[in-house]
């Protein structure tokens, strides 16, 4: 017997996705993994995942007459997601939490879990595309190109992709939402949730330093340019990430961007907008959903989740990838995902290490550059 | 095939002659039994033939039942209430609990330990002891309340109510018991074992739910937790149910006669499943198994092998069948219970898989619940 598993948040796409099974006929179960304490934050259940998502979730499912179950994935979850993030900020990164999560534990976990319901198929409200044939799986952009999901998933490992079923990936987000209203399901209007699950205040910073106590990334440090000139003082390196313009203190006659965290130095390194681009990136911790990247092959990456995808060149390929773009791209940020597509399909990716630029040799990239024997 | 229901001990379906006898009282006798008129004569009529029932279903005099909204509530009043009218005379109370109670007695406790009073907590071991001495000292000092469940509602152990009100007697200590899970399933009767609280519910015996009492002996302190109307003397302000308290006092006359002949016809069924599970499978445990007495309704398993207990639930309800882990908790997710811990340890390596029978259950249901529990462990342990 065939079980579908589906993960529902308790907001509308995962709920149309549970809908549309339903509907082709699948014994359907609906799961929502809880994945932290919401009663210790201060404004517990405003996020899709929180309380009100498993409530929502189990009032979706009960419409649509099939069983819900909740999956404590706390322990799992905080290892894998809650204290990575921390970790990255602490060493001047940018980490990408709903990435490492889809990748190291919603999907694993899922499976795992599933199996022992019977379930041998597991499904999500993610905007991608799958296409199962006998040549192999593979997936795909989401029809809907603003709500395209496929940058958060380059870290599935590949032996669950033959598993996987994306029911709202061929759907827009305005259809989901009729969907969802004709079928009178509750959580047809829900806002969408912008926030990470894990900070329902919206403010990360809280977090590290209710995680970080005494540690140097949120010690005072110099916001220097790059040719060393100290221009001001910040209060904790992990509370900037490249490109970032908040936080610096006014009286520039320029506008300043982050262009770098060095946490060796508490230094926080900025410089004018033109000094944010660059066209060589190096990429690690990678995982593919299919064959690896030849050497000298084109492929597009896509370097933030909203970012327009750049055509890049494979430089070289071993335990670190490095990409040579097509043209500069600006705030290309150590944590964040490099993940590449080939067309509309997604090949995978991983995070990106370091960044730099070809022609031009500033202090904050030399040592970089030199690596990349530009 | 038809899902099978094996889990009475979390709550029953309200019986046929309750729903009968609640009927009138929420239509033509509706009325406000405080009122005056006969609309109010004939509620506070039922109200009190309703008292006069569930009084003589625990031995008790009517004057002692206090009708409240529910089991946890009346756990509360219990030890709450006790401790509260003591520190209001001025004095610091001693609180003495077993660790496997009820949620509703243990936090009710810890509440009354942020309010001034002292708690101990004693072991219980896995046989059902507890030790005594340990708790001479809290029983001793004057004035001390100790709570100890009659069933646990987990595993079914019934805990030594007798040694412990002889030594609460020697020492001047009040005792309340939890017997939410003992009504109707084991005998229960404030005459022999005189404790001065007892609790009860009408939920896990065919009543509604959001109904409940607590047996009051006479002269025993208690402040009230609900303030407003003057209502069940004073100790449960708030217009009566009426069409509860009549369904709770018919519930538990009919389990209570028929306590005798069900516990003797699901005796057999709990021992039958037991067996088919040990044949069938490697590492079960009988929890509380070594005990000397314990009630006929639960039967609660250890499995090990396990990895997820919550998926083991889980996958024993798509598979048709109802029973529940350890307590659950408020979102459904699943995790080793305060008891479980309290009898086994924190690193139990068993998943807790409780069974509980009721009037429906036979021995077709039962074979039928070893067969998929059988199937799905299997499975659980293969992945």
């Amino acid at each position: 017997m065939s079980r579908v598993l589906v993960a529902m948040s308790g907001g509308v796409d995962s709920s149309v996705a549970a809908a549309l099974l339903v509907e082709a006929g699948h014994e359907v179960v609906g799961v929502t993994m809880k994945t932290f304490c919401y009663s210790e934050t201060p404004d517990h259940g405003k996020t899709c995942c929180g309380l009100d998502g498993i409530s929502d979730a189990k009032r979706v499912a009960h419409a649509l007459g099939m069983p819900h179950y909740v999956f404590d994935v706390e322990q799992d979850f905080t290892r894998d997601v809650i204290d990575d993030f921390v970790r990255e900020y602490a060493r001047g990164r940018t980490p990408n939490p709903c990435v490492r999560c889809n990748g190291n534990t919603k999907f694993r976990d899922l499976m795992a879990r599933g199996r022992a319901l019977g379930c041998d198929r597991i499904a999500s409200g993610h905007y991608v595309r799958i296409e199962h044939t006998s040549a192999g799986s593979r997936l795909r952009r989401g029809r809907d190109g603003a709500k395209d999901q496929a940058y958060f998933l380059w870290g599935l490992p590949p032996e669950l992709v033959p598993g996987l079923l994306f029911p709202v990936g061929e759907l827009t987000k305005d259809e989901v939402r009729d969907r969802a209203r004709q079928l009178g399901l509750v959580t047809a209007d829900k806002p969408e949730s912008q926030e990470i699950c894990f900070v329902p205040t919206g403010d990360y910073r809280d977090l590290l330093h209710r995680r970080l106590v005494r540690h140097p990334a949120l010690e005072p440090g110099d916001i220097v340019r790059t040719d060393g000139e100290v221009v001001g003082r910040h209060q904790g390196f992990a509370g900037f990430t490249v490109g970032q313009r908040r936080g610096l203190g006014g009286g520039f006659p320029e506008a300043l961007y982050v262009l770098e965290i060095r946490p060796e130095s508490r230094q926080v390194l900025v410089g004018t907008r033109d000094e944010l681009f660059r066209d060589r990136v190096v990429v690690g911790e990678l995982n593919w959903l299919g064959e690896a990247p030849a050497l000298g092959e084109t492929l597009e990456v896509q370097l933030r989740h909203r970012a327009p995808p750049v055509a890049c060149v494979v430089e070289a390929n071993g335990e670190e990838l490095e990409l040579g773009l097509a043209e500069p791209r600006p705030a290309i940020t150590p944590g964040q995902s490099a993940v590449l597509f080939e067309g509309d399909v997604l090949r995978g990716g991983g995070r990106i290490v370091r960044a730099s630029r070809a022609e031009m040799s500033t202090r904050a990239t030399g040592e970089a550059a030199g690596s990349l024997g530009a | 095939m038809k899902p099978i229901y094996l889990d009475y001990a979390a709550t029953t379906p309200v019986r046929e002659e309750v729903r009968a006898a609640m009927a009138p009282c929420l239509a033509e006798a509706f009325g406000n039994p405080s009122s005056v008129h006969r609309w109010g004569r004939e509620a506070a009529g039922r109200l009190e033939a309703a008292r006069e029932e569930a009084a003589a279903a625990l031995g008790a005099r009517p004057s002692e039942i206090r009708f409240v909204r529910g089991g946890t509530e009346s756990d509360n009043l219990a030890v709450l209430g006790w401790s509260r009218a003591q520190v209001e005379a001025g004095a610091t109370p001693s609180v003495v609990v077993s660790s496997i109670e009820h949620h509703a007695v243990m936090h009710a406790a810890e509440q009354a330990e942020h309010e001034g009073a002292c708690v101990t907590r004693l072991p219980v071991t896995p046989s059902g002891e507890i030790d005594l001495d340990a708790a001479d000292g809290a029983l001793s000092s004057a004035p001390a309340l100790a709570s100890v469940m009659w069933v646990n509602n987990e595993t079914g152990l019934t805990l030594p109510l007798g040694a412990l009100l002889e030594r609460a007697a020697a020492r001047g200590a009040l005792v309340h018991s939890d017997a939410a899970q003992a009504v109707g399933k084991v005998p229960v009767d404030v005459r022999r074992v005189p404790v001065a609280m007892l609790s009860a519910t009408g939920h896990k015996i065919y009543g509604p739910k959001g109904t409940g009492l607590l047996f009051v002996r006479e002269g025993t302190p208690l402040a009230p937790l609900v303030h407003g109307g003057g209502q069940e003397r004073g100790l449960r302000a708030g217009t009566e149910d009426v069409a509860g308290a009549v369904g709770l006092a018919l519930a538990m006359r009919l389990a209570v006669e028929e306590q005798a002949s069900e516990a003797a016809r699901l005796t057999p069924l709990r021992e039958r499943l037991a067996e088919l599970l040990c044949a069938s499978l490697d590492g079960v445990r009988i929890n509380a198994g070594t005990a000397p007495h314990r009630a006929p309704h639960v039967l609660s398993v250890g499995i090990a092998g396990i990895e997820d207990g919550s998926a083991l639930l889980m996958a024993l309800d798509l598979e048709g069948l109802a029973v529940s882990g350890g307590s659950a908790c408020l979102s459904g997710a699943a995790k080793a219970s305060h008891v479980m811990r309290a009898l086994y340890g924190a690193r139990d390596p068993h998943a807790t898989v409780r069974f509980s029978f009721g009037r429906a259950t036979d021995m077709a249901a039962v074979e039928h619940a070893a067969s998929i529990t059988v199937r799905v462990v299997g499975r659980l342990r293969a992945a």
